[in-house]
């Protein structure tokens, strides 16, 4: 009788019920346990990260048509960000392409369609992070990261001032301008230091509306 | 031992579609993406389950997007929608071969109906979590994205599947778990093209069903005097027909509204 019972399909059924809800409830831990790894500097005209994770197929289209192949696609270890995509700069910053490629492949509008010019990106900023280990505001003539931008003279300039320590040689220190920066990384990449003094950051408001919303 | 003309056809099918896949990564341009969404010679295609997370998630759909699944939705609706199974998927592939391997082999018990839960499942978490969900954790994409992008801690789901299929149940992650063969099984359901069998051929050696996928819904279509294979579940794979010593099996189209 109760091997009989045993057998029975309406017996098993609601065990199985019980496994998937467990497994997904058991995925849900595992998504939501790794999601806490920051911030990633996504490709050009990426919309808020809200929205990004949202809209982002996971496709890696923006990835197969970068010419630099610097879009990186999340791992396990990225939580709720497996699959999509991001730039390291450090290993090869965002090039804005004149014609955008990685945002003519998107399909889904992760990455807005409307950015035309490169240069109207806004993927993050460039932040001077460690002032101490800027070898310009230490007083030497480095300004690499000034030559290397794509926007030079408008979102990195220099600005020289009286070295005082000296009393008799000038400071050259470039100066991040945040309305013109396009967050692309190239001054990340280029600088001279092995820990870059210059790294990209999200944008504090992430948008114009952020206050309002 | 005599060769399976459709399933030598089909695991032809199969590789090239890996290699397309893989394309990027040899530098070639003429297909971008995965399975979930891609371009093919400037053709667009996006899969229609993908749309529908993405729908669910924002409330729109881009024209690009909206395209691609109008085209892939035809295709599929008339070939028959878990042809994508059998033929396109590399996760399909890479069961069907763990399936070849010299083990002892666990009939499954577990119901094809499981699919649908796991496709209700997959839509009701993607708007809890807010990202689409089978997009993120598929072992579709995840296999195509090895391919592209080198492999990734994120192919611990392949190590799963293939696991679970060999020590718990065969083939139980294409029959009875993914969502997404949930989807195209539905889609299957009103599909023209079906394989149909002629009775008074059939010597009754049961070939057929030992090489089916699904033999659940093959065997009671040859035991009953309906001739076609009307379950949405048979992926057109071609090894009933192929194996079919009398060649009583073949493909044959149908009225999808008539039962």
């Amino acid at each position: 009788m109760s091997a009989n019972n045993v057998k029975q399909p309406q017996k098993n059924l609601p065990t199985g019920v019980k496994g998937a809800l467990v497994g997904a409830g058991a995925s849900c831990l595992v998504l939501k346990a790794g999601s806490g790894y920051g911030w990633m500097l996504r490709p050009p005209g990426a919309v808020a990260e809200d929205d990004f994770l949202k809209k982002c197929l996971r496709c890696g289209r923006c990835a197969h048509v970068c010419p630099y192949d610097a879009v990186k696609m999340g791992k396990l270890s990225d939580g709720l960000a497996i699959g999509t995509p991001f730039i390291v700069p450090r290993e090869m910053p965002c090039y804005l392409c004149s014609d955008l490629p990685c945002v003519k492949a998107c399909p889904s509008g992760a990455l807005d369609p409307e950015l035309k010019d490169p240069l109207k990106t806004r993927m993050g900023t460039a932040v001077i992070s460690e002032r101490e280990e800027c070898l310009s505001i230490k007083g030497l003539r480095c300004e690499v990261c000034y030559r290397a931008c794509p926007v030079i003279d408008k979102a990195i300039t220099v600005e020289n001032y009286l070295n005082v320590e000296t009393g008799r040689h000038a400071i050259f220190e470039p100066v991040v301008h945040k309305k013109d920066c396009t967050g692309c990384g190239i001054c990340e990449k280029a600088c001279v230091l092995e820990r870059p003094a210059i790294v990209v950051q999200p944008l504090q408001p992430p948008t114009e509306s952020w206050y309002e919303s | 031992m005599k060769v399976n003309r459709w399933t030598t056809g089909r695991r032809c099918v199969q590789i090239l579609m890996l290699l397309l896949l893989a394309t990027p990564a040899f530098g070639w341009t003429f297909f971008e993406g995965n399975l979930g969404a891609a371009a093919i010679v400037g053709l667009q295609l996006s899969d229609p389950l993908a749309a529908l997370q993405i729908l669910l998630l924002t409330g729109t759909l881009t024209a690009t997007m909206l395209s691609g699944t109008a085209i892939v939705v035809v295709f599929y609706g008339l070939f028959g929608g878990r042809v994508f199974c059998g033929w396109v998927c590399p996760v399909h592939l890479i069961t069907d071969l763990v399936d070849l391997l010299p083990w002892p082999k666990r009939l499954s018990s577990w119901s094809l109906e499981w699919k649908t839960t796991a496709l209700i499942v997959t839509v009701i978490m993607t708007v809890i979590l807010g990202i689409p969900v089978f997009e993120t954790v598929s072992p579709i994409g995840t296999t195509a994205r090895a391919l592209t992008f080198g492999v990734s801690s994120s192919l611990i789901i392949i190590v799963l599947i293939v696991i679970a299929e060999l020590v718990l149940v065969r083939r139980v992650w294409c029959r009875s778990l993914c969502p997404l063969g949930g989807f195209y099984y539905q889609l299957g359901r009103f599909s023209p093209l079906v394989v149909a069998y002629d009775t008074a051929k059939c010597s009754h050696c049961g070939e057929c069903r030992r090489v089916c996928f699904v033999p659940e819904v093959l065997a009671p279509s040859l035991k009953s005097q309906r001739n076609m294979v009307h379950s949405g579940e048979c992926t057109r794979c071609g090894a009933c027909v192929g194996i079919c010593p009398e060649k009583a099996l073949g493909f044959a189209l149908r009225n999808p509204f008539e039962r």
